[in-house]
C-alpha cells in the first residue's frame, strides 16, 4: 500500500521479572499485547512470549496523509538487552511501557530511557504508557506519578489497557502525530532515513520521492548519476537512448 | 544454415580427431531417430555415455544419452543401464560395485535444454572425450565421458534445436540461450562498480578482525598463479564466471582440501576482471534460483553479484564422492578438474522401529554410533522412537548402554530429580519473602511457561498440568544450575522434550544434557551467542563472500538479525513436528556439531538474490528473516546445510572457534559468567 510516510516505532519495557512477592500473576507489562490490540484491535490474553523482536505495521492516517507504522516489539528480559539496543538504532518513535498494578515495573523506567537516549537517535519521540488501566483496583501507581515522570524528562504521557483497548488507539497516533508535527517544523532531516522515517510515494507531491531519490547515497545511484552526466554528454544518439531505456525501466 | 552449423563446429583443432574417434565407435547417434509413443522424438541417442563417481574403473556408471523433442521443447536425459546389460550396452559385467540405486542416483531426467547454461568440451590428449554440463542454476552435472565418441554430434544436434553459440574467447565452451540482448547488457554492466564495492580488497584492509589472518599471502599466491594460465586471461567475465560455476559444482574430497585455496582463487578472478578495465560484466543475469522462485525480475537479478557456489543442491550420496578421482586428474591442466560433484543426498524417510533394531544388539548397545547418527541425519526418526532415542543423541544415555543399564540409570536419575525439585518446593512462604532471587525467578517462569507453545494441544486450555510440569522442570533446572538459573527460551526449548518424554524426570534430564551444549546461549554477557554469530559470519565469509560483504557494506555484521534462529536453535522458525525433526537431525553431530549454523547459511544464501537485490537493509532485513518464519522448506535446507557443510569441509570446522556451543566449553569451570542479577 503507498504511503506517505513510514515511521519506526519500537515497544520497550520490562518483561516483569521485578515482582512483588504478594501478586504472583498478572506480571506482564503487556507489550506484545498492546501491539496486537493495535494492529489487530484484539486481545489475546495469552501471548507467546518474545523471543529477540516480533513485528506489527498499520496504516494510519493524519492530515489526510497515509502514514504506516512499523512496530518493533522487542524482549524484555534483562538478558536481551544488548540485542534490544541494536533495535533502537532508526527509531523515530519508542513507546515505553510499564503496567501500572507493579511498581517495579515503573521503578525501572529510568534504566529503559537511559537506554533509549543513549541507542537512539535524539530526536526520537517517546511515549510513556502505563499499561493495564482496567485493572484500577489494583494500582501500585498513580495517574499523577506517571504525568510527573513523564514531565521531568520529556515524554508524552497516557494511561491505556491493552485489554479494553482504551487509550491504545491514541497513543500510537499521538506518538505518530508528533513526530509529523516535528517533520512539519523541520525537525528531520526526512532523506536521512537513520531518523527512522522513510517517505514513501502516496499522496506526497512527486518532488518529494525525486529529491529523496537524489538523495539516496548507495552506489547505484551515484553509478546512475554519473550515467545521466554522460548520457546528455554523448553524441551517441543510440547510447542516449538506451541509457534513458535503462534507467527508466530501473525506476519505474 | 545446417552446412553452417557444421561447418562451424568443424572449424576446430579437435575436429580432426574426433571425426576419427567417431569413425572408430560403434556409435549409433545423430540421425538415428526413434519415435516415442507419447509423441516425443528422440533427436539425438548415444550408447555408452559414462560418468566416473570415483576413481575406481569398476564404480563407472554407463548410461544413455539422448535428446528428446517434445512440441517445441528439447530435452536432454542420460539413464544409467541396469545392472544386467540389458540396455543396449554390451558392457553388462562392469559396475558391480554400485547397486541400481545408487546408479540411478545419477540419472539426469529430462531436463530442458533452455535450463541448460552452457556446456564445456574437454579433450583430453589420452582418454575420453567428456563435456561438463552447467545449468543456468549454477549447478552441474558430473562430467558425462563419450567412450564412443560423439560430443560433436551432441553439440550438433543441440546448435539445430536450440540457441546454441560458441564463446567468443573458449572454442571448448558452448553457450546456449544466450540470447545477446544489448539492453541486458547495458543494464548488467551498470553493475560493475557494485561488483567492485564487494570484492575482497577492501574486506581485508579494514576487517583483519573479522578475517583469517593467513588471508593476505594465499591470495598473493593464487594471483600469480592465476596469471600463468594465460589462456584464461583472456576470457571475458561471463565465460569465467561459468568456469567458476563449473569448478564450484565439482567438489570432492580433494576439492574439501583446497577449497579455501580455491574461493581465494575466485576472488582474485574477480579482482582481475575488474582490474582488466571491465569489458564485460562480472554478473550474470541467467542465474535463476533452483527453487523455482527465480520469478523475480531481471532487473533485480541483475544487480546481484554472483554466487560463488550457487545450489550445490542435489541428490547424490557423499560418501560415494569421498574417493579421490585420480585417473584423469594428472593429466588435467587444472586442480579443479579432479573433482566431481557433491550432491546432498535426498532426505530419507524417518527411522522405524523394525529398522531400529537392526542397530541394537541382543541387550540393547547400540551396534555402531556413528551409523545411526548418519541414518538419523539423513531421515531422522518416527515419533513413537523419540523418546528412546533422543536420550541416547542428548548424551544422557549412552550408546553402549544396555536396556537394563538405561533402565537403572533412569530410576536413579529420578530418585535425584525428586530430591532436587525438594529444594525449592520445600521453601516456605516466609522464606521466600526473604529470597528475592528464588521468587523472582519462579514469578519469571511462572509467567513464561503459560506463554509457551499454547497452541499446542498438549499444552492448551486453562490449569493444563503438562504447563505446570513445564514450570516445575524449569525451576528445578535454575536449582541444579544455579548459576546459569532462568532466561526466556528455555521454556522453547523443553517444551518439545517435555512433549516427547511424557515424563517430568526424564524430560528433566533431558534437558540438563541438552542445557550442556546450549547454556552459554543464555550467557548473560551473550557470550555463547556472539561465538555463534561470529562463526556464522567467519562461514558465511567462506561460503559466499558476496553476499558476507554485502552485510558489511550495510553494517549488519554482527548477525543479530540471526539472534532468534540460534538462540533456540529454530524453534520458532518451523512448526512443532517439524522443529522435532530438525533437532533430532541436528543433534546427531554426524557431520559438524554446527550443523545449525550451516542451515543458517543456507537459508542466506536461499534469499541472497532478494536480498542483496532489494538492497535490504538492517530493519528490511530483519523484518524479513522474521517473517519467514513457517515458511521455510525443511527439507531443502538441511539438504543444502549438508551440501555446504560438506563444501565448507575441514576449513569450514577450521573457522568455528573451539568451544563454540553447541561443542563442549574447554574449561567447564568457567561455563558461567553470570552476573549477580536474576
Ligand atoms: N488485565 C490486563 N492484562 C493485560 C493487559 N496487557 C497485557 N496483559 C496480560 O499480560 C500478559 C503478557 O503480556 P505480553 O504482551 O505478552 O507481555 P510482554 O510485555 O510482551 O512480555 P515480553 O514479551 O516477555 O517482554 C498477557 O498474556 C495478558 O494476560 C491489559 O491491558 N490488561
Ligand atoms: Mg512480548
Amino acid at each position: 500500500m503507498s504511503y506517505a510516510y513510514l515511521f519506526k516505532y519500537i515497544i520497550i519495557g520490562d518483561t516483569g521479572s521485578f515482582v512483588s512477592p504478594i501478586s504472583p500473576f498478572q506480571i506482564w507489562v503487556g507489550k506484545s499485547c498492546l501491539l496486537l490490540q493495535f494492529t489487530d484491535k484484539r486481545f489475546q490474553p495469552v501471548h507467546d512470549l518474545t523471543i529477540g523482536v516480533e513485528f506489527g505495521a498499520r496504516m494510519i492516517t493524519i492530515d489526510n496523509k497515509p502514514i504506516k507504522l512499523q512496530i518493533w516489539d522487542t524482549a524484555g528480559q534483562e538478558s536481551f538487552r544488548s540485542i534490544t539496543r541494536s533495535y533502537y538504532r532508526g527509531a523515530a518513535g519508542a513507546l515505553l511501557v510499564y503496567d501500572i498494578t507493579r511498581r517495579e515495573t515503573f521503578n525501572h523506567l529510568a534504566s529503559w530511557l537511559e537506554d533509549a537516549r543513549q541507542h537512539a537517535n535524539a530526536n526520537m519521540t517517546i511515549m510513556l504508557i502505563g499499561n493495564k488501566c482496567d485493572l484500577a483496583h489494583r494500582r501500585a501507581v498513580s495517574t499523577e506519578e506517571g504525568e510527573q515522570f513523564a514531565k521531568e524528562n520529556g515524554l508524552i504521557f497516557m494511561e491505556a489497557s491493552a485489554k479494553t483497548a482504551q487509550n491504545v488507539e491514541e497513543a500510537f497516533i499521538s506518538t505518530a502525530a508528533t513526530i509529523y508535527k516535528k517533520i512539519q517544523d523541520g525537525v528531520f532531516d526526512v532523506s536521512n532515513e537513520s531518523y527512522g522515517i522513510k517517505v514513501g510515494y502516496g499522496g506526497i507531491p512527486g518532488t518529494l520521492g525525486w529529491k529523496r531519490w537524489l538523495n539516496f547515497s548507495s552506489r547505484r545511484v551515484l553509478q546512475l548519476k554519473l550515467l545521466i552526466f554522460e548520457c546528455f554528454d554523448s553524441s551517441n544518439c543510440v547510447y542516449r537512448v538506451s541509457t534513458l531505456y535503462c534507467l527508466l525501466l530501473l525506476f519505474l | 544454415m545446417h552446412e553452417a552449423d557444421i561447418h562451424d563446429l568443424s572449424d576446430d583443432a579437435d575436429y580432426a580427431a574426433s571425426q576419427q574417434q567417431g569413425s572408430r565407435s560403434i556409435s549409433r547417434c545423430g540421425s538415428d531417430k526413434r519415435s516415442e509413443p507419447s509423441g516425443a522424438e528422440v533427436v539425438f541417442l548415444k550408447e555408452n555415455v559414462a560418468i566416473h563417481p570415483t576413481q575406481y574403473a569398476s564404480e563407472r556408471i554407463r548410461g544413455r544419452l539422448r535428446l528428446i523433442k517434445q512440441g517445441a521443447c528439447l530435452f536432454m536425459t542420460w539413464i544409467p543401464y541396469k545392472e544386467i546389460g540389458s540396455g543396449g550396452g554390451a558392457f553388462g559385467h562392469s559396475d558391480a560395485r554400485l547397486s541400481d540405486k545408487d546408479r540411478n542416483l545419477y540419472s539426469i531426467r529430462a531436463v530442458p535444454v533452455t535450463d541448460i547454461r552452457s556446456i564445456r568440451r574437454h579433450n583430453p590428449t589420452l582418454g575420453w572425450q567428456y563435456v561438463i554440463v552447467v545449468l543456468s542454476s549454477g549447478l552441474a552435472f558430473p562430467p558425462l565421458y563419450f567412450y564412443n565418441g560423439g560430443v560433436r554430434e551432441f553439440l550438433a544436434t543441440l546448435k539445430q534445436h536450440a540457441v546454441l553459440v560458441r564463446s567468443a574467447d573458449d572454442a571448448n565452451l558452448f553457450l546456449l540461450n544466450d540470447f545477446q540482448d544489448p539492453l541486458q547488457r547495458s543494464l548488467s554492466s551498470l553493475e560493475l562498480p557494485r561488483a567492485v564495492s564487494v570484492a575482497p580488497t577492501s574486506t581485508s584492509e579494514s576487517s583483519s578482525s573479522s578475517s583469517v589472518s593467513s588471508e593476505r599471502p594465499e591470495d598473493g599466491r593464487s594471483y600469480s598463479e592465476y596469471q600463468k594460465h594465460g589462456q584464461k586471461s583472456n576470457d571475458p567475465a561471463r565465460d569465467l564466471s561459468i568456469q567458476v560455476l563449473e569448478k564450484f559444482s565439482l567438489v570432492t574430497k580433494f576439492a574439501r582440501e583446497t577449497t579455501s585455496h580455491i574461493f581465494r582463487e575466485i576472488h582474485s578472478d574477480n579482482l582481475n576482471t575488474n582490474d582488466r578495465k571491465n569489458q564485460a560484466p562480472i554478473v550474470s543475469n541467467s542465474n535463476n534460483d533452483v527453487d523455482n522462485s527465480g520469478l523475480e525480475s531481471a532487473s533485480t537479478e541483475s544487480f546481484v553479484a554472483a554466487d560463488p557456489i550457487e545450489k550445490p543442491s542435489c541428490r547424490k550420496d557423499i560418501s560415494a564422492v569421498k574417493k579421490l578421482p585420480l585417473q584423469w586428474g594428472v593429466l588435467s591442466l587444472f586442480i579443479f578438474d579432479k573433482m566431481t560433484l557433491v550432491w546432498g543426498k535426498p532426505r530419507q524417510s524417518p527411522l522405524g522401529t523394525e529398522e531400529w533394531v537392526t542397530f541394537l544388539d541382543a541387550e540393547g548397545r547400540i551396534l555402531d554410533s556413528k551409523d545411526l547418527r548418519k541414518r538419523i541425519f539423513y531421515g531422522g526418526v518416527e515419533h513413537q522412537l523419540r523418546k528412546e532415542i533422543w536420550k541416547i543423541l542428548l548424551g544422557y544415555h549412552d550408546y553402549d548402554s544396555t536396556y537394563a543399564e538405561r533402565e537403572y540409570l533412569s530410576s536413579m536419575k529420578k530418585v535425584e530429580y525428586k530430591a532436587l525439585k525438594r529444594q525449592w518446593k520445600s521453601i516456605s512462604v516466609a522464606q521466600a519473602k526473604k529470597f528475592t532471587k528464588f521468587r523472582e525467578r519462579k514469578a519469571l517462569i511462572d509467567k513464561d511457561v503459560v506463554r509457551t507453545d499454547r497452541s499446542i494441544t498438549f499444552y492448551d486450555g486453562d490449569d493444563n498440568p503438562n504447563v505446570m510440569l513445564l514450570r516445575d522442570v524449569l525451576l528445578t533446572y535454575s536449582f541444579y544450575n544455579f548459576d546459569l538459573g532462568y532466561c526466556q527460551g528455555m521454556s522453547d526449548l523443553l517444551s518439545p522434550i517435555l512433549f516427547v518424554m511424557e515424563d517430568e524426570s526424564e524430560a528433566f534430564w533431558c534437558f540438563v544434557a541438552l542445557m550442556e551444549r546450549l547454556g552459554p546461549n543464555f550467557n548473560r554477557d551473550q557470550s555463547g551467542m556472539h561465538s555463534q554469530l561470529f562463526a556464522l559470519s567467519m562461514l558465511l565469509e567462506l561460503l559466499d563472500k558476496p553476499l558476507h560483504n554485502y552485510f558489511k557494506q550495510k553494517d549488519c555484521l554482527n548477525y543479530f538479525f540471526c539472534f532468534r534462529w540460534v538462540l533456540i536453535q529454530f524453534k520458532r522458525e518451523f512448526h512443532y513436528e517439524q522443529i522435532m525433526r530438525m533437532w533430532e537431525v541436528v543433534w546427531t553431530h554426524y557431520l559438524s556439531e554446527h550443523l545449525h549454523l550451516y542451515a543458517c547459511v543456507a537459508i542466506l544464501k536461499k534469499h541472497r538474490k532478494k536480498i542483496m537485490g532489494e538492497e535490504m537493509d538492517f530493519d528490511t532485513l530483519l523484518k524479513f528473516i522474521n517473517d519467514l518464519s513457517g515458511h521455510i522448506d525443511l527439507d531443502a535446507i538441511l539438504r543444502d546445510a549438508e551440501a555446504l557443510c560438506v563444501c565448507a569441509g575441514e576449513n569450514g570446522a577450521a573457522l568455528i572457534p573451539p568451544g563454540t556451543p553447541p561443542s563442549l566449553p574447554l574449561e567447564s569451570n568457567l561455563l558461567y559468567s553470570q552476573q549477580d542479577e536474576l
